[in-house]
């Protein structure tokens, strides 16, 4: 499998990346945090929307402890990813753990859409989550450099945060063989948005869907 | 912002990160997940992305004008293309520009 057909896959992931890390870096220069935390945050967390929520946080001042907390619970997610690359991944070398670490929404779903030989899938996995990840990286310094001299009126480019959390909502929903938990958090969420504190929502609401989850498992598994 | 808020903030993030992707890898290694675990595994995120969209939402005025109706919009908008067309980054680019023309141009 040539470079160039693997970046082609990418492709996709290189179209929403670029604009979305440009909205990420251009809301940390915003924030007065210097651009090279750009790089850094992008090349050493390397996830969407935990780095935008990291930036929330570090706004509303918190603490090192519910940075992490938060980070943790919001990509949760992720664990739900691995599981099902267990078996692809088993006879990777020590590579494997980049792209383990590589495992966002969006590379997840380029390796697991794709379907690549056994042989050739170590080098493939390996190009692809690099490639998506140099993509974060160079916009989220370019938005962190550039954001502000560009003439563009970037107001409302977050909003791309909100319709990929829509998205995903749909997709994951598609997949799910159990409706009730997607209507459940659907009223969670909104207990969540109109009752609890603005900055405790996020933890106070996954922690009270993840109860309800537990709670009512025989409930929830009863028909649809 | 200090720096030693922001470096140990970032350290910690990608340390969740991290441990958030490999966490079945080190778990799961030789064993079957539990029956507990994989219901928790298949049900969870969707109901995370549901609150989260929920969360983005939360600063919303919407006693005040434009009444978050350009927010409404966009959702509506981003699921509807998304139902019909299943392309994730169409969806995602349309609805923002939509939302960004809202906000910047007709509901100032």
């Amino acid at each position: 499998m040539s470079f160039f057909s693997i970046f082609k896959m990418t492709i996709p992931v290189l179209m929403g990346y670029i604009p979305l890390g440009m909205a990420f870096g251009l809301l940390l220069s915003n924030m007065l945090i210097p651009w090279y935390y750009a790089f850094f945050m992008s090349v050493f967390i390397f996830a969407g929307a935990g780095q935008f929520l990291a930036l929330g946080l570090f706004a509303s001042h918190a603490t090192i402890l519910e940075i992490g907390v938060a980070t943790f619970l919001l990509n949760l997610r992720h664990t739900f990813y691995g599981l099902s690359m267990i078996s692809a991944l088993k006879n990777f070398s020590w590579k494997k753990n980049y792209v383990i670490f590589g495992l966002t929404d969006e590379t997840f779903a380029l390796l697991k859409t794709n379907d690549i030989k056994e042989e050739e899938r170590e080098r493939a996995y390996v190009i692809i989550t690099a490639l998506n990840q140099s993509y974060w990286v160079i916009g989220s310094v370019i938005g962190a450099l550039l954001g502000n001299i560009l003439p563009f009126n970037y107001k409302g480019i977050e909003f791309s945060l909100t319709a990929l959390f829509v998205v995903l909502s749909i997709d994951l929903y598609n997949k799910s063989k159990q409706h009730k938990p997607f209507l459940i958090s659907i009223v969670i969420g909104f207990i969540g948005m109109t009752i609890f504190p603005s900055d405790k929502m996020l933890i106070l609401s996954l922690g009270l869907a993840a109860t309800v989850l537990i709670l009512f498992k025989g409930a929830l598994e009863d028909g649809n | 912002m200090e720096t030693s808020y922001l470096v140990g903030a970032i350290l910690v993030a990608s340390i969740m990160t991290y441990f958030t992707r490999i966490m079945p890898f080190i778990f799961f290694r030789k064993k079957e997940p539990s029956a507990v675990i994989k219901y928790i595994e298949w049900n969870m995120p969707v109901m995370i992305m549901v609150i989260l969209v929920f969360y983005a939402l939360k600063d919303v005025s919407w006693e005040l004008y434009p009444y978050g109706i350009p927010e409404l919009i966009g959702i509506v908008v981003a699921g509807l293309l998304h139902i019909k067309y299943k392309n994730a980054l169409l969806s995602i680019f349309v609805a923002t520009l939509l939302y960004m023309v809202l906000v910047q141009k007709i509901m100032v």
